[in-house]
């Protein structure tokens, strides 16, 4: 078994080719999990619930996609309608659902995503069918990919880097400086305050639910013509992003960026070094992190 | 139940009644009287990722035994099939098939599992000597190994090491008419997997002895994304790749490996691409990507193959998968075996079906031969040739050699310790 | 301090005496409940009823004691499954690799689990809530990947093939239905008793005020992170003992065994049946078991079915059948008592 490849690793840190190259997959595969991460973590920011459904919207995301693009033939309108659908479900969820078990223990709330889990793969089951689809690579990115300093990086992915980038510029201002960035930090801290001002949490709480189910179907959108759309895809990528979390601090949004950007570099260098523990080196990782601060880098010491 | 509570019941049984009922409001669990029927019980996987095969399997059987009860079923006897969802738990699979023989009473079972849960209803077959067809496992150890081997148990699958010894000796022609030399592999890390891979370098370096693998990769199954992989594999420059990645997760490569021009740079041998799940799926399949057959209409290039696909996709409006025909293949087996003991009975089908051969629409030659030995198929349709992104997908198909894989087989067993 | 030390001490031989009377009560319905068992094979040749008995034992004694963490510890544990895997391979392991009689092998198993689980308690038991349930979880996944990836030893994702062998030991012979049907049920019914025990003990209710206000428990002099980490120990015991009763079962031990599904059908099994009682993991068990085997045979949606059960008892009960029906009785008699 071939555990440590240490020659591959540092024959790849010297090369500049491979440098370019093995950091831009660490980024592609980073920034879509921060995508779906960072709706995790902003849902448990807010709310206090770990929204073990998360996975679903990537799903239903990536379906509505493919579904718009096959009915309209538009790049940009299957990103819009996987973005925007998965929002609107965010909301009914959360108004509908989620609402309700807001008082009781963590276990409850655990249950009903997990219910919704179930619930959501059948559905997408049902309609979609159970076999695996594609949506296709659209004409406009399907040239040569670009050569910087000796390394590939296809099109697409920049402009999937950019996407997440600018979406993590946009959350991280509008938190800190619009006025509704300010009653959302608020509502996090403290819930009765903010409604005692007579702001309605429960409009706060169902917007919150409904930006993170967006950016998570924006990652599904995004992730479509690149990978296969099966029913209960989104699980892996729940783990993943969960891990994130986790290693970031539930929570931060910053910690959601370092987090994704450290597993995709985990990703990308460690199927060079350690070609058969990448996974167990993430697990590994996540251990490290949560005996030492279990609250994550970035998170918040909770009294 | 409520049927054989009748005046007459003796005492005992009556309590046996009420004992079981207090527990089994909700199960039919009482073994109905035995009917004129025949029951064949077959656990699949019907949810999850993998459901679409299980389907496929489902159709495939239902395809036969409409034919088979039309002409007078097994000795007499109509089938009726019992298909249970396993959701691709081994455990599930060993409970459903239990559950299937005791409760429902099947006098037979079909066992549509993927790999471990195949190797849990062997268990089953074992422990209630029920005669048990395994239809999609193609782990060689399963008919291979001498230790797995009981007498009720046979196999209508494909065998990993058949597939090995044809896609090595396929890809060694190409390998020393092109001069690829440095080859890289890149498979999905589990029993498969690695199974099929290794055996696959072994036979491609001894038919190729200047063959070096520069570059392995053991993505997780099911894993979204390939992107590591893919850069990984750019930068080891290989000549050839090598993988059997297979349904969505062969889609999902390719389609990744496409934006960076992977199929322009390499000769690539997918193993798993010419099945149609995966050719229909694909919307732009590279040209010229080698692929060993799985089930494809046109190979073998007969008017009973192609009327099979035909009549398949008529009823179901899809193509067969490799799973399809497999099933198919052990209805057909179960049908001959009966009418040649003329009976339906598990025992006396067991008896006739060992060595047992017929004619097949899958078969190399027109027939398949359930192997006496191993009690594992052979003679079955394998071979490989180059894609194209429309149909026939596979224009040409050059076929495998039975005789040296009798030859290689009989060899790896004794590597193995089988013999 | 010393005063609430004595405080202490004066409420322990209360407890005492209290159980020493319940615990006759325990052991007569333990005698009881395994008589009928006992009877039951005698009574029907129903093959499959003795099968859901064997399952409802693995699983049984699984949820059970995945309850003394989350209901009476307030440890909520995502990876309580890792047991469940580590007992099936174990047993599997050495029953096929060493040829040892059965009993030795079974208490081989539980000096593994031990040594396992007391490092990983260790590891995890200072965390607090949520983080808690996390660096289970990570466990979990650590050790499904070990067994995935540990082809030589446990062969990765086939599982343990062949069959496990069992040879007869005092005149059982396990490979007999009735034996390992008669076996299980023991095992079912001496490990609740114990688990009974426990709980009952003046051990269980320092657990039960450890979860109330750890805080509290440790300004009266209770070490919380002993007596945390020996709980995740006997916990994680009877749960590998339920995965030797699957493995037996089965004939065999599969990944899935220790993946965090297992994991979160305990918790939901828990969740079903209720945790505030002692036999509410029991009935969630007879409860989930019952419902996936209809449900699976009647539809392959099986996930909207399931789901919408789920969420009929969290949103619409709030909690489990066996805390509904508890208070419920409480209700009715008070209010007939008025």
């Amino acid at each position: 078994m071939l555990l440590l490849d240490i020659d591959a690793l540092t024959g790849c840190l010297a090369s500049s080719a491979c440098l370019v190259t093995q950091t831009t997959s660490g980024f592609i595969i980073g920034m879509l999990l921060f995508l779906v991460a960072v709706g995790l973590t902003l849902i448990f920011g807010v709310l206090k619930v770990v929204n073990f459904s998360h996975g679903a919207f990537y799903m239903f995301g990536a379906y509505f996609a493919m579904t718009a693009y096959q009915v309209t033939g538009s790049f940009a309108l299957a990103m819009l309608c996987g973005a925007a659908g998965t929002a609107l479900l965010g909301l009914v969820f959360e108004r509908v659902f989620m609402s309700r078990v807001y008082g009781s223990d963590v276990l409850m709330q655990l249950l009903v995503c997990y219910a919704f889990v179930l619930i959501f793969d059948d559905v997408v089951r049902m309609i979609w069918g159970p076999e695996f689809k594609s949506m296709g690579m659209p004409a406009a990115f399907q040239v040569a990919p670009l050569f910087i300093a000796g390394g590939v990086v296809p099109p697409y992915y920049l402009l999937l880097i950019g996407v997440a980038l600018v979406a993590a510029v946009i959350l991280g201002l509008g938190l800190a400086r619009t006025r509704i960035g300010k009653v959302i930090r608020a509502a996090a801290h403290n819930p009765g305050m903010v409604s005692a001002l007579g702001i309605n949490t429960g409009l706060i709480y169902g917007g919150v639910f409904a930006l993170g189910g967006m950016l998570a179907g924006l990652a599904g959108a995004l992730a479509a013509p690149v990978r296969s759309l099966t029913p209960g895809m989104g699980f892996s990528v729940l783990i993943e992003s969960f891990i994130v979390t986790v290693i970031g601090g539930m929570g931060s949004i910053l910690g959601a960026l370092i987090g994704a950007i450290l597993i995709g570099m985990i990703r990308s260098f460690g199927s060079l070094g350690f070609p058969l523990f990448t996974e167990g080196l993430m697990y590994l990782f996540m251990v490290i992190v949560l005996v030492s601060r279990p609250t994550g880098l970035f998170g918040k010491e909770v009294a | 139940m409520t049927r054989t509570r009748k005046p007459g019941v003796s005492r005992r049984a009556t309590l046996a009644m009420m004992g079981a009922g207090a527990v089994t409001f909700a199960t039919p669990w009482m073994a109905r009287a035995q009917a004129k029927t025949i029951k064949v019980g077959m656990p699949t996987i019907l949810s999850g990722r993998v459901a679409q095969l299980g389907t496929s399997s489902r159709n495939a059987v239902m395809l036969e035994i409409e034919k088979v009860n039309a002409a007078g079923g097994l000795a007499g006897r109509q089938i009726e099939m019992v298909i249970r969802d396993s959701k691709g738990q081994p455990q599930e699979a060993a409970r459903v098939a239990r559950e299937l023989v005791n409760t429902d009473g099947c006098e037979i079972l079909i066992d549509a599992e993927a790999s471990s849960g195949a190797f849990a209803v062997h268990e089953v077959a074992r422990d209630l000597g029920v005669l048990c067809i395994h239809t999609n496992s193609e782990t060689s150890a399963l008919t291979a190994d001498p230790k797995q081997h009981i007498p009720n148990a046979f196999r209508t699958a494909r065998q990993g090491v058949h597939d090995s010894i044809v896609g090595g000796s396929y890809a060694a022609a190409i390998a020393k008419a092109k001069g690829l030399k440095k080859w890289a592999t890149c498979s999905p890390d589990y029993a498969y997997g690695r199974d099929t891979t290794g055996e696959y370098v072994t036979y491609l370096k001894r038919f190729a002895p200047d063959v070096e693998i520069i570059s392995e990769s053991w993505p997780k199954l099911f894993q979204p994304d390939y992107t590591e992989v893919v850069t990984k594999i750019l930068q080891a420059k290989p000549q050839a790749l090598y993988s059997c990645l297979w349904g969505g997760d062969l889609t999902s490569y390719i389609d990744q490996a496409n934006i960076y021009a992977l199929f322009s740079q390499m000769e690539v041998f997918a193993v798993n691409m010419a099945d149609y799940t995966a050719l229909t799926v694909v919307k732009n399949l590279p040209k010229g990507i080698h692929s060993g057959n799985r089930y494809i209409k046109t190979y073998p290039a007969t008017p009973e193959n192609a009327a099979w696909g035909d009549a398949y996709k008529a009823k179901y409006n899809e193509y067969p998968t490799n799973w399809s025909w497999e099933n198919a293949t052990a209805i057909m087996l179960l049908a001959e075996a009966s009418k040649k003991a003329n009976s339906a009975d598990g025992k006396k089908i067991a008896e006739a079906l060992r060595g047992l051969k017929i004619k097949s629409p899958f078969g190399a030659d027109g027939t398949v031969t359930m192997r006496a030995e191993d009690q594992t198929l052979v003679g079955y349709a394998i071979g490989w040739g180059t894609t194209i992104p429309q149909e026939p997908y596979v224009p040409q198909v050059q076929a495998g050699d039975w005789k040296t894989i009798f030859e290689l087989e009989a060899e790896w067993k004794k590597s193995k310790g089988y013999t | 301090m010393t005063e609430l030390q004595a405080e202490q001490a004066a409420v322990v031989p209360r407890i005492e005496s209290q159980s020493q009377r319940s615990r006759y009560i325990d052991v007569l319905i333990a005698l009881a409940a395994f008589a009928v068992l006992a009877i039951l094979p005698m009574l029907t040749g129903s093959k499959a009823l003795l099968d859901f008995v064997i399952r409802c034992s693995a699983f049984g004694l699984f949820a059970t004691s995945l309850n003394l963490l989350v209901g009476f510890t307030g440890l909520v544990s995502f990876g309580h499954g890792m047991f469940f895997g580590l007992g099936a391979y174990g047993f599997g392991l050495i029953m096929q690799r060493t040829g040892l009689p059965v009993p030795v092998a079974f208490v081989a198993t539980l000096v593994i689990t031990t040594l396992i689980a007391a490092v990983i308690g260790a590891i995890c038991v200072r965390l607090k809530e949520i983080y808690f349930a996390f660096v289970t979880l990570a466990f979990q996944m650590l050790i499904h990947s070990t067994i995935l990836s540990w082809v030589s030893l446990t062969g990765g994702d086939q599982g343990l093939r062949g069959g496990i062998p069992r040879p007869a030991f005092f005149g059982i012979d396990l490979s007999n239905h009735v034996h390992l049907y008669i076996t299980s049920c023991a095992l079912l019914v001496i490990g609740l008793l114990l688990m009974r025990q426990i709980a009952q003990s003046p051990f269980g209710y320092t657990l039960r005020m450890i979860r109330d206000n750890a805080t509290r428990a440790s300004f009266i002099g209770i070490d919380v992170w002993r007596a945390k980490l020996t709980i995740f120990v006997l916990a994680a015991l009877f749960a590998s003992t339920g995965g030797i009763i699957m493995a037996l079962f089965v004939s065999g031990a599969y990944p899935e065994f220790a993946y965090w599904t297992i994991s979160g059908e305990g918790i939901f099994i828990n969740m079903l049946g209720g945790v505030t009682t002692f036999l509410g993991p029991m009935v969630g068990t007879v409860l989930l078991l019952i419902l996936n085997d209809t449900v699976t045979r009647l539809t392959e949606y099986y996930g909207i079915v399931l789901g919408i059960v789920i969420l009929f008892f969290a949103i619409g009960l709030r909690k489990g059948l066996m805390d509904f029906v508890v208070e419920w009785y409480a209700r009715r008699r008070d209010g007939s008592g008025k």
